[in-house]
């Protein structure tokens, strides 16, 4: 096929954009109650339901050096009985309310969840303060979640991304706690239930944790509603113990897992990287969004639209409470590997070397503010940008200002963040897949060490 | 509480159909300054051709790949950079392409989908480069992950005797490999033309603005004059079906029980959309609550009915992932304990009350955004397919009241008659890790 002359006269353009709207976002209202939960309302009244998260500033973090997993153990059983609800009885009332429930902890913090009709709204609160306050921890309760979560953990061991994420973090993080994304067998089967109900009784409490509710009610009855139901809960909060500093890692090197006759490769490389409350982060946003955090993007550009090596590459930036890390991955097929190192490698140093052009520049500034306005536009999305403010204790006015923040950057402040934050020269590169199909192409990227499925060390 | 509870929802619905076909629906809702517009083609990989297994969603991939005025990554880049996401699915009758911007950028996407449905402009390389592309996808989905393509890869060959209910929808290797650049151009001139399609649009903007600028953009666009028939019916099943899978990398058995539900919109439909609820609302509903938490066979379960979203043959589908000390064989007589007990106990309202109540609340939230990180995906797709199966996207306002009307005795009537064996197949993944200890 030709491109006739003809052709390209014949094109027609885009219509231009009409003008832009502004963005307003809902009103909050934020109040600390006398036990030190902290309350952030928002009202959004187009459907009839409500969505609240009810978050401790504790997680895995906090005893991933005596009890891995213990957070998440705690957060799982913790929906399976109260003083006064079987755990029956607590399904059931979900259901007659409409709801659904999740309980979860990240490294970071502690979560109840739920969502479900407004004309309900305080039974799901209620049903959730019950859960914070009077969890049971039934005996056989626990000893049937511990099994399923054994039984998962086999199948996490399983899959590709999990191994990836597990040996790249144990890599960055070393002795710090962050170290640590999953417990090991034999950790988890070694925790007893008196460590969850002291878990539970330490951090679950009033003091530092916030109540996000989102959805069709009044902000005044809803608060006044949350008063009585949250108001009379009473209890200290004990102060975290600090972390071990992370390593300070020198030059590249290769992290192999080994998984015998698989048909792909997971590729995970990255380095530390910075959390959002560093000044930083803006321009860091902005340079990963360039670089691979769009579909976009060059890197999804490169490897996959021009050599259909991967099928959902991408590069993140993942802010955790106290650190953060930056990642570049994609899963490729068995004879690409080293091709592929060779590219991300080969992006990350051009958005380090060469500046962004004014194109690029204000194409990824109109797709992060577009992208992250989106989220006023739906209660999951409202949510998300609401816990991300206010349990990341973020400025007031962190989203009202995020589009001028975006807008305000140039190149220049891109580039100084991608040679700050892109560290290629010392990023650790994690592989999963068959030493005999993989291993030569990634020793060629730097020493390598092989580890099994299981996290061990092969000698 | 003094606010009054929105017992009757009302989504305000416009629609029309252009002079070629196209239908036009618009929902407004002037809340925040964004629209998302989708445009949904009545092809799924149930009509792929025979011989190009995964066909349908190769194609899809190739929508991406250029079009008479945006060429390869123009559409992608002048979403993105007017401050949206974009993205396109395949599924059983349908496969579509959606997007959500700020509302200033209308009509631009407009502009894009109707220049995506009037020419595509696709070369070797782009069908290349996209087959690799879906390689790794499938590599990714199925091939190296547990679990990967259970059972909605599974179940269709062995549940179904007519291909196009019947083959592998991601595609054989070979058959991508075979697909060549006039299969694509043949499959584009049959099915994506305008009268085979539905264009949406909700959010911020003025319905009759909206309305002209479709009709601007889109009612030049030449019809399929001669739309293809497919017959899609299944002969009667009259025997109980049975499948066994490898399964490479997960540590546990699994086991999939599929039973093949009544045609779209027939009153048995409805029931099925309860008893579905009945059996799989989570852990309240009776299949978890016997083997998970009650019985303790099975670490995990879940399952659901495609029926809202499909408009030929499709299962209600269990999901079981039990514990390796139990058979697979044993985990099944437990599994239909359950179901015997629906169909000689029936249920009593204290349990079929809550579990509607749950349904319009799952409904609500499924129209709000339907677990996608675009406003008004759920209510899109829902739309979509109200107006392409049905004719009619105001049953978005009418459907619960079907569903809320479902009687104990309709369920277990329902039960007796549709969750028997002759009406189902049943697949088991078997770890090949357990294989040594069996």
């Amino acid at each position: 096929m030709s491109v006739s002359a003809a052709s390209v006269v014949a094109r027609a353009n885009p219509p231009a954009l009409g003008p832009e709207s502004a963005v307003v976002w809902p009103k909050r209202t934020v109040t600390t109650l006398s036990n030190g939960l902290q309350v952030v309302l928002v009202e959004s009244r187009n459907f009839p339901r409500i969505s609240a998260q009810l978050y401790f500033r504790s997680g895995n973090a906090l005893v991933s050096d005596t009890a891995p997993g213990l957070a998440e153990i705690t957060a799982t059983v913790v929906r399976s009985g109260t003083v006064s609800r079987p755990s029956r009885r607590i399904e059931e009332d979900l259901r007659r309310m409409g709801a659904g429930l999740g309980t979860s902890s990240g490294a970071d913090f502690s979560a109840i969840s739920s969502a479900g009709l407004a004309e309900f709204s305080s039974g799901i609160l209620e049903l959730m303060a019950d859960l914070a306050r009077h969890a049971s921890f039934p005996s056989e309760e626990f000893e049937r979640e511990r099994r399923q979560r054994l039984e998962e953990l086999k199948i996490e061991r399983t899959t590709p991304g999990f191994l990836a994420t597990e040996r790249l973090r144990g890599v960055l993080f070393g002795a710090h706690p962050y170290a640590v994304v999953a417990p090991r067998e034999e950790q988890l089967a070694a925790i007893t239930r008196d460590q969850l109900v002291a878990f539970y009784h330490s951090h679950y409490v009033p003091a530092d944790s916030l109540l996000i509710v989102v959805g069709d009610f009044t902000a005044a009855e809803m608060l006044a509603q949350i008063g009585e139901i949250f108001g009379t809960w009473k209890a200290p909060k004990a102060e975290p113990p600090a972390s071990p500093a992370p390593p300070h890692q020198r030059g590249r090197r290769v992290h192999l897992v080994h998984r015998p006759g698989t048909v792909q490769t997971q590729v995970v490389l990255g380095n530390l990287s910075i959390t959002r409350r560093d000044s930083d982060w803006f321009p860091l946003v902005l340079a990963n969004s360039i670089l691979g955090g769009a579909f976009h993007s060059r890197l999804v550009l490169n490897i996959r639209e021009q050599k259909g090596y991967t099928y959902s590459p991408g590069s993140g930036v993942n802010p955790l409470r106290q650190r953060g890390y930056f990642t570049v991955r994609a899963a490729v097929r068995n004879d690409v590997v080293a091709a592929t190192l060779t590219e991300m490698f080969y992006e990350m140093d051009r958005m380090r070397s060469v500046p962004v052009t004014e194109e690029e520049l204000s194409s990824a500034q109109s797709y992060l503010t577009g992208v992250f306005s989106l989220g006023v536009a739906t209660q999951d999305g409202l949510l998300g940008q609401l816990a991300t403010v206010y349990l990341d204790q973020l400025p007031e006015g962190y989203l009202e200002t995020y589009r001028e923040r975006i807008r305000a950057l140039d190149a220049r402040d891109v580039q100084a963040a991608a040679r700050r934050h892109f560290d290629s020269a010392n990023a650790q590169i994690v592989v999963v897949g068959d030493r005999d199909q993989i291993g030569e192409q990634a020793a060629l990227f730097g020493p390598v060490t092989e580890y099994d499925a299981k996290g061990n060390e092969v000698v | 509480m003094t606010a009054p509870a929105k017992q009757h929802l009302h989504i305000p619905v416009e629609h029309t159909t252009l002079s070629n076909g196209l239908r036009v629906v618009a929902s407004p809702d002037r809340s925040a300054p964004f629209v998302t517009v989708g445009v949904y083609y009545q092809i799924g990989f149930r009509l792929e051709p025979h011989g190009r297994s995964g066909f349908a969603h190769l194609f899809e991939h190739m929508m991406f790949q250029g079009s008479e005025n945006a060429g390869k990554m123009e559409h992608i880049r002048l979403i993105n950079s007017s401050g949206g996401m974009l993205n396109g699915t395949t599924n059983y009758d349908i496969t579509n392409y959606f997007e959500s911007v700020p509302s200033n950028a209308l009509e631009r996407v407009l502009w894009l989908e109707a220049d995506r449905m009037r020419a595509l402009k696709v070369d070797d390389e782009n069908l290349r480069n996209q087959r690799d592309v879906v390689k790794e996808e499938v590599r990714v989905n199925v091939m190296n992950q547990p679990y990967g393509g259970f059972p909605w890869l599974d179940l269709p060959p062995v549940a179904f005797r007519n291909w196009p209910n019947a083959h592998n929808f991601y595609g054989d290797f070979a058959d991508l490999d075979a697909a060549t650049l006039a299969d694509v151009q043949k499959f584009f001139h049959t099915y994506y033309a305008p009268n085979n399609a539905v264009l949406l649009m909700l959010g911020d903007f003025e319905p009759a603005e909206a309305f002209r600028l479709a009709k601007k953009y889109f009612e030049d666009i030449p019809p399929q004059p001669k739309l293809p028939h497919a017959d899609v019916s299944e002969p009667l099943q009259t025997e109980e079906r049975h499948g066994e899978v490898e399964e490479k990398l997960g540590p546990l058995p699994a086991i999939a029980i599929g039973y093949t539900m009544p045609p779209r919109e027939t009153p048995d439909w409805y029931v099925a959309g309860i008893v579905d609820r009945v059996l799989h609302g989570g852990r309240a509903g009776r299949v978890y609550r016997k083997l998970v938490l009650d019985e303790q066979i099975a670490v995990d379960i879940d399952g659901g009915a495609d029926l809202l979203e499909t408009n030929g043959p499709t299962q209600m589908v269990t999901r079981i992932y039990h514990k390796p000390e139990f058979t697979s064989e044993g985990t099944v007589t437990i599994f239909d304990e359950v179901i015997e007990e629906l169909q000689q106990k029936g249920i009593g309202l204290e349990e079929l009350d809550p579990v509607k109540v749950k349904f319009r609340s799952d409904y609500y939230s499924m129209l709000e955004s339907g677990g996608y990180p675009m406003p008004r995906f759920g209510l899109m797709h829902l739309l979509a397919c109200f107006t392409l199966f049905d004719g009619d996207p105001h049953r978005v306002n009418k459907i619960l009241a079907g569903f809320l009307g479902v009687t104990p005795e309709q369920v277990q009537a329902f039960a007796k008659k549709y969750l028997v064996p002759q009406n189902r197949a049943i697949v088991v993944r078997h770890p090949l890790a357990l294989a040594g200890a069996r």
